[in-house]
């Protein structure tokens, strides 16, 4: 039977009718038209579905949608305010860290949610952040110098 | 994508509702906590419940409370939180270094302690650093509690002593002893996102800071059905003074502890040798733990 | 140097933007009104004969818009290269692997056609399984395919100059094996497509793909529709390394599925059919025997190739010559034979991935290389620049090495490594290497024989003259080709990168053979230079007429008109322009024309402002049988060095340090051609020590996940010393060539190399697990 939930997405609350078997990466997705948070394996190995549910990154493949109920949810679609790109997003432009760009809303999701807690993280620590989110095409590099000038920019 | 098989999803809001729903459902219902073992398993097709309930609404079940001479951890609490509470990495640190190799941060932001501790999956990352500890699960049916020690709650893989329609509803850690050492130590393939090749926690208690072996805790992971003690080393670690040679000895006898098979993330050889090193290694960073303090 | 206004340099990518935000559309993302759903039955034996296939199950579910088998769509035969098209849409007969099509469902929606698959019943006759190539050789093995009665898909008998005779003057002669482990793409997005057919019988295919023109044909071929009826198109891709670069089963199948019901049609694959799928790289069985003179000069090798091919031909055609001829470089070679068989089994087919039938070839080499350097008393970096080819050198296998920075790229790595101050003096565990690899920049054929243009390249001026639209079929599956075809069309005509607008990936643009074989910078680069040429030869032209002043003294940079010959009165050409633009904010000013006034005088002489560009190689030499792959326009080289720490008790390796020079000739976006670099050495890391295909004694995968079947995460790779050699390739468009599947080539021979240097040991089989390492080590210590 289809539950009636309460999804407060991008600061904006939706309410949706949704069978308990269906992931917060499928809603997302499919009923709030919210295509930018990626399915790449469907069982929380790859990261590509990434969002922040209460300040946490997590795999939103592995979240049925009904646990989401009444809960802050950020998809990528809401890093940006308006045309204005933040910090992490304009880093990965300038750094050249997106390349097939189907890890990039996981990655940059990953990467907010560090640097909300850590402002200043060492080399080690970003990689830590982001050895949930598998990256196939960059090598990561040019992703892990992207956070850290992220990181410096916000600081200021 | 994968589609989930269809089923009913309840969200109680006490434990006494938790333990009525799921009696109800009589063998046809799952606890889901984090969601990261069991949705796997549905998507695969492996397990596909009638109901699940969850215990997310229930008050108490994702926190930790200092009690007298130790702490109780609720079942529902993320493996993230093993990291990051202060208590935990001051004082239950042997804890906090297995959550930090747990899958990956994402993982670790949904999966919970229970659920590592119920899945029972013989390379879990969480249930050697407990028995190292000595910790105990508090099980519910019908209202009604009973306490069993981790040491005695594993069957097989997938197996434990919980019944059907029975909720892991608490952990207890007792506080290190005085003299307490600790370490747990992973072989991975790659340095995130893994499940052990093998894995080792050992806890080892001095009756003195200089003085010998008062009690010795070997646990060795993925070498075996479930988490298991390695008893010959455990035996002769106790009573002895702790020296290299002691702990090789004792390395050397856990490897003949463990009965591990060859799989798809290592050969039963493989596995035994590497029980021998990581035994060493675990020995020598919990003596030099506590030296250090 | 010359100047460039705006290649070499380090803009962000064309696609960045949308890609950081969310808004960049991959197929799965894309839905139209009225869609169905696909989904296949595929079979769940490696091995078996199809006795009956019961559909009325399936066929009376309620949702249930169509159901097809191989009855129903026919039995047209299709593959990669017309020499050996052994594919239908569906199994007929029988079965070869798991994961074999049978069936398919068009549905309302996804969970109804899932339904209907698991209500469609088969009834099959098991057939001895072939897992193992050279057990599928043997005489008497049941054959896979009725054609090929011994299981050799394909073998390749090639000699050049004279190996035996050459061998008996050797000093030294050594034998190894190799072997490495079927592999996967691991591109993060599944294969994904959307078919439309609409009753004017257009069919549209969108589609998550590398080459949108193979799949155009094949498409056609298989389905009897005139190729200008089929449009197919690409949105974003989320990578692709090779398995993409053919026509798949659901885009066959979509497209079937979507003319029969009429209505859009979409799949996409679960990560497990992905590696069923697979179209990866092969599981290659190497011998090579390699002939020097005491002063290390290379004279002879003799290569002999068994390979693992899977079910099907895929690309392993090519793929068994490329295991042949890319050792042809880069090191002067008078005498090499080579003997190649791939062999069919009951796998998942395999086919193209990265460093195309090359890597294995390459690691299992300079791993000899190596060895013979050590027991010459030679250092292994000066065995190579000894024996390297310079520009103008052309190999024994006639392929020209028209420019080739070499020994540039082993001198930048030699000192950005600290080669001489490290090799042969770390201590026990820790470990250096090197290696050296190349590659074609482009195949000199396309993958059927014809006469085609490679690429094309289309470049329209909007009527206001301030926008440039560049039109390509080439495939940007995140490499960057759109940024990299932006930009040059950008600095042929002399305009800002952001005044062009690339579309691309879509068959209405034109030819392009796709994103393959290293081959866009090159081939798309000269159609779409060539086009940019043409279109700012064309504004010129009408601008000399108009102001009377020669062509060559005008010239454009940075979108303005930059008259030689001093100032030129063109106040009448501005006010005309600002007069039709009333209400425009941005009206043109200053004291120099702009491009866009210029154009607007080109539309109004042409009414259309097209600049036209098509390029495909000239001839590229080599006459033998099979010599059509390997031969390439332009040859990319590269050298690495690779250092690691050894955990000595458990086997565990860690790569320290990464040093990699590569020759592209001339970088268009620096910052693009770091990140092939670095991209190419992540997957080489995970070939090198994780990555590998298992099955079970039945054939099924049982790692198709990216938890058991791994590539490196961010905590395994470090960062490299990405160095840029550019070495003016006179075949490419301003000096420019490959980069972005050469780079692997040297990566997992220089770990191997740094392994031994730590342990002492030689790893002949890939991957180099923990596990692997130790045992090799035990095993030593027992000696």
């Amino acid at each position: 039977m289809k539950k009636i939930i309460t999804l407060k997405v991008n600061n904006k609350e939706y309410e949706v009718a949704v069978a308990p078997n269906r992931t917060l990466t499928q809603v997302l997705r499919e009923d709030l038209n919210l295509p930018g948070t990626k399915c790449g394996c469907d069982m929380g190995d790859c990261g590509a579905c990434t969002v922040i549910l209460d300040d946490r990154p997590v795999n939103s493949c592995l979240v049925l949608a009904v646990q989401a109920h009444n809960r802050e949810i950020t998809t990528i679609e809401g890093v940006a305010d308006g045309p204005n790109l933040h910090p992490i997003q304009q880093a990965f432009v300038e750094h050249g860290a997106v390349q097939c760009g189907f890890c990039t809303p996981g990655m940059v999701l990953s990467a907010k949610s560090l640097l909300e807690k850590n402002m200043d993280p060492t080399e080690h620590e970003i990689r830590e952040a982001l050895s949930g989110n598998l990256c196939r095409c960059t090598g990561y590099q040019k992703i892990v110098e992207a956070v850290k000038s992220a990181s410096q920019t916000m600081k200021k | 994508m994968h589609l989930l098989p269809k089923f009913d999803f309840y969200e109680p809001d006490s434990m006494a509702e938790a333990c009525k729903v799921l009696a109800e459902t009589k063998t046809e219902g799952k606890i889901i906590a984090g969601g990261t073992d069991i949705m796997v398993n549905m998507k695969k097709g492996l397990l596909s419940p009638k109901y699940l309930v969850s215990l997310a609404k229930i008050p108490g079940v994702s926190s930790i409370e200092p009690i007298t001479g130790g702490i109780v951890i609720g079942p529902n609490l993320i493996v993230a939180k093993l990291i990051e509470f202060d208590l935990m990495r001051k004082k239950f640190n042997l804890l906090s270094k297995a959550a930090s190799v747990l899958g990956s941060p994402l993982i670790r932001n949904r999966a919970t302690i229970g659920g590592n501790i119920v899945t029972a999956r013989p390379a879990a990352d969480l249930p050697p650093p407990l028995m190292a500890m000595g910790a105990r699960v508090v099980l519910m049916r019908k209202g009604k509690e009973r306490e069993l020690p981790l040491d005695d709650f594993f069957v097989g893989p997938g197996q434990t002593k919980i019944k059907p329609t029975e909720i892991l509803v608490k952990i207890i850690v007792d506080d290190p002893p005085p003299f307490t050492g600790w370490d747990y130590v992973k072989l991975m393939h790659r340095n995130a996102l893994e499940i052990a090749i093998v894995a080792v926690a050992v806890r080892i208690t001095l009756d003195s800071p200089d003085g010998i072996i008062k009690d010795a805790r070997v646990i060795l992971s993925a070498v075996a059905a479930k988490a298991i003690h390695a008893v010959s080393a455990e035996k002769i670690l106790i009573g002895e003074k702790p020296t290299a040679k002691l702990f090789a000895r004792a390395a050397s006898l856990a490897s003949t502890d463990c009965t591990p098979i060859t799989d798809i993330r290592g050969g039963a050889e493989y596995r035994c040798a590497m029980v021998e090193t990581l035994t060493n290694r675990a020995l020598s960073a919990a003596l030099l733990q506590i030296k250090s303090k | 140097m010359k100047e460039y206004a705006i290649i070499n340099s380090r803009l962000p990518k064309v696609d960045a933007w949308a890609k950081v935000t969310g808004d960049a559309r991959y197929t799965d993302d894309l839905t139209m009104p009225n869609m169905l759903y696909g989904a296949l039955l595929q079979s769940p034996l490696a091995h078996a004969k199809i006795k009956r296939i019961d559909t009325s199950k399936a066929e009376k579910l309620p949702g249930v818009k169509d159901v097809v088998t191989a009855k129903e769509a026919g039995l047209v035969k299709y593959g990669v290269s017309p020499a050996r098209y052994d594919e239908t849409i569906f199994c007929d007969q029988k079965v070869r692997y798991i994961g074999d099509e049978i069936a398919a469902v068009a549905a309302v929606d996804l969970e109804t056609a899932l339904e209907a698959v698991s209500l469609i019943e088969v009834e099959y006759e098991e057939l001895p399984l072939l897992l193992d190539p050279f057990e599928a050789r043997k005489e008497g093995a049941i054959a896979i395919h009725d054609d090929f009665p011994n299981n050799i898909c394909a073998e390749v008998h090639q000699e050049f100059g004279n190996v035996e005779e050459a061998l008996k003057t050797c000093d030294y002669i050594r034998t190894d094996k190799f072997v490495n482990k079927k592999q996967d793409g691991a591109f993060l997005e599944p294969q994904s497509c959307i078919a439309t057919y609409d009753l004017n019988g257009n069919l549209t295919l969108t589609s998550s793909t590398q080459t949108v023109h193979y799949v155009q044909r094949t498409v056609a071929m298989v389905l009897g529709l005139p190729i200008g009826k089929v449009r197919v198109t690409k949105p974003c891709v989320g990578g692709g390394f090779g398995p993409k670069a053919s026509a798949n089963t659901i885009e066959l199948v979509a497209s079937l599925l979507s003319m029969r019901t009429g209505r859009p049609v979409k799949m996409t694959f679960t990560r497990e059919q992905v590696f069923q799928h697979s179209r990866a790289r092969h599981q290659f069985f190497h011998e090579l025997t390699t002939g020097v003179m005491k002063d290390g000069t290379l004279i002879a090798l003799k290569n002999v190739c068994h390979m693992d091919g899977g079910a099907y031909s895929s690309f392993g055609i090519a793929t068994v010559y490329y295991g042949g001829s890319l050792l042809g470089a880069p090191y002067k070679l008078p005498n090499m034979k080579y003997d190649g068989y791939r062999m069919y089994t009951n796998k998942p087919a395999n086919g193209a991935q990265r460093g195309h039938g090359g890597v294995i070839a390459r690691a299992a080499w300079e791993q000899q290389l190596d060895v013979i350097a050590e027991e010459l008393g030679m250092d292994p970096l000066e065995l190579r620049l000894k024996n390297m080819m310079k520009k103008g050198d052309v190999t024994c296998n006639d392929f020209n090495m028209s420019s080739f920075g070499m020994e540039e790229c082993l001198e930048a790595i030699r000192d950005g490594s600290g080669w001489k101050e490290k090799k042969g003096k770390l201590p026990k565990g820790k470990g250096i290497g090197v290696a050296c690899g190349f590659f074609v920049s482009g195949a000199g054929f396309p993958i059927y024989r014809s006469e085609t243009f490679h690429s094309t390249a289309m470049i329209k001026l909007s009527e206001d003259g301030g926008t440039i639209n560049l039109y390509t079929a080439a495939a940007d599956i995140g490499q960057g080709s759109d940024t990299v075809l932006t930009m040059m069309a950008a600095e042929a005509i002399g305009v800002r990168y952001e005044d062009v607008r690339v579309s691309s990936g879509d068959t209405d643009f034109g030819v392009d053979l796709g994103a393959y074989s290293s081959r866009q910078t090159l081939m798309s680069g000269h159609a779409v230079k060539q086009a940019g040429e043409d279109v700012r030869n064309q504004v010129l032209e009408v601008l000399s007429r108009n102001l009377k002043i020669p062509v060559e003294d005008m010239d454009i940079k940075q979108g303005l008109i930059i008259f030689k010959k001093g100032k030129v009165d063109f106040s009448g050409l501005r006010s005309q322009y600002i007069k039709e633009h009333r209400g425009w904010v941005d009206a043109p000013s200053g004291d120099e024309l702009t491009f866009k006034e210029a154009a607007r005088v080109a539309y109004f002489e042409k009414g259309v402002v097209v600049g036209r560009g098509s390029y495909k190689p000239g001839d590229l030499g080599g006459k033998y049988k099979g010599a059509a792959v390997g031969t390439s326009p332009a040859y990319g080289c590269s050298a690495q060095v690779v250092e690691v720490s050894v955990d000595m008790d458990t086997g565990k390796i860690t790569i320290d340090n990464m040093t990699d020079a590569h020759d592209c000739g001339f970088a268009i976006n620096r910052t693009n051609v770091e990140g092939q670099m670095q991209g190419s050495l992540s997957m080489g890391v995970g070939e090198a020590l994780y990555e590998e295909i298992k099955f079970d004694a039945k054939g099924r995968v049982v790692n198709p996940t990216f938890g058991e079947y791994r590539i490196p995460t961010a905590l395994d790779m470090p960062n490299v010393n990405a160095i840029i050699i550019e070495s003016n390739e006179p075949n490419g468009p301003w000096g420019a060539k490959e980069v972005g599947e050469g780079a692997i080539m040297p990566t997992i021979p220089a770990i191997l190399n740094a392994i031994y240097d730590a342990t002492g040991i030689r790893v002949r089989e890939l991957p180099v697990t923990s596990e692997r390492l130790f045992m090799a080590m035990k095993e030593k210590n027992k000696k």
